[in-house]
């Protein structure tokens, strides 16, 4: 163990508290937002992600030539917006998240470094909290680029995220601030 | 220690602002293609070679390959025909409704969205008559909002005229090459 948690300066245990309160408010408004803009289905990640939104099942791959289609549409649709990410917004994405993702990851770690658990749960408790935006963002490029079933592996790395946190905080605040020798 | 949070600072620098609508679409709508009260929706799903052919002619395509024009008619008489395009940059993505009259001229440019830290850039942009710029442009007529703009106005604005620029010029481009396709 590299330090202790448990028995750790009250700065520290507060320090760590306020940490995972924080993120714990961050995520809940993240769960709100991929409902808002994506939804907890594979369908709905897949049109949000795929080859082109709600036309990604009938075109994914450019036609010989170019077909034109017209439909009626009303004013209401017209202002809706189909909340759909391409390719360049999904770059963007990427680019601005995974920093912040990885920070995360880091912070939770330290935090799992004090906690007292056999090596092994450490280790894989670490590797979750990193492979959970692999998996989130994996998903999204695996959907834009190859199928649409890849859908379920962003869902996934999503789940994966909620855990790592769930675990990391249930043990930190448990053995802080409760399981004391 | 030092590192993490140097690290947590940056990607908290780097993250991008959340959007805000500055024009609602309906408004945007109504502004474009006035009078119009019966409107469809004309997609354009490109071949390789046609994306190929917009790429080459203003450095652009669409990432999924379809182009949408909203089109406007009053007792089925078109009244002209309007889209939504999204530009791109560092600091975000901005959104623009341009919109066309029947006989392929710009009638209009609104800013519909953009990020919390481009709005201030963006208003001051319009508050100097950027969208003006645009009104009557010929489809084969360069977009000149930033160099009218420049003068004027300070550097971001004057970078938000060259990001609207360039999304009217898309637009145009895509409008020139492909609405009248059958």
């Amino acid at each position: 163990m590299l330090y202790d948690l448990r028995h750790s300066d009250l700065r520290v245990r507060w320090l760590a508290t306020l940490l995972l309160a924080t993120l714990g408010t961050s995520y809940l408004f993240g769960a709100w937002m991929v409902g808002l803009y994506a939804g907890f289905s594979p369908r709905k990640v897949a049109e949000t992600y795929g080859a082109s939104g709600e036309m990604m099942m009938a075109m994914q791959m450019p036609p010989d030539t170019t077909v034109v289609t017209e439909r009626p549409v009303s004013m209401a649709e017209m202002g809706e917006e189909h909340h759909h990410v391409d390719r360049d917004l999904l770059v963007q994405d990427t680019h601005v998240h995974m920093p912040m993702y990885a920070v995360i990851a880091a912070c939770l770690s330290v935090i799992t470094l004090g906690l007292t658990a056999p090596r092994w749960a450490g280790l894989a408790i670490i590797t979750l909290l990193f492979a959970a935006p692999w998996l989130d963002f994996a998903g999204m490029w695996l959907t834009k680029l190859v199928s649409p079933r890849f859908a379920i592996v962003t869902l996934a790395g999503g789940w994966a995220m909620a855990l790592g946190y769930g675990i990391v905080a249930a043990l930190a605040t448990h053995q802080m601030w409760w399981r004391k020798p | 220690m030092k590192t993490v949070l140097l690290g947590a600072a940056a990607a908290v620098l780097l993250h991008i602002t959340p959007t805000v609508v500055l024009v609602k679409r309906e408004d945007a709508v109504n502004r474009l293609l006035p009078g119009a009260d019966n409107f469809a929706a004309r997609e354009l799903h490109l071949s390789s070679a046609d994306s190929k052919r917009l790429h080459d002619a203003v450095g652009w395509e669409p990432p999924d390959g379809v182009v949408t024009f909203y089109v406007g008619k009053h007792q089925d008489q078109a009244i002209g025909a309007l889209v939504f395009m999204r530009v791109d940059c560092q600091h975000g993505p901005i959104e623009l409704g341009i919109g066309f009259d029947p006989r392929g001229t710009v009638r209009g440019v609104e800013i519909t969205k953009a990020t919390v830290e481009m709005k201030p850039w963006i208003i001051e942009a319009l508050r100097a008559g950027l969208t003006d710029a645009y009104r009557g442009l010929a489809l084969d007529q360069a977009p000149a909002g930033a160099e009218k703009l420049k003068p004027r106005v300070g550097a971001m604005p004057g970078y938000m005229a060259e990001l609207t620029d360039k999304g009217v010029m898309h637009a145009a481009a895509a409008y020139r090459l492909f609405y009248g396709r059958k």
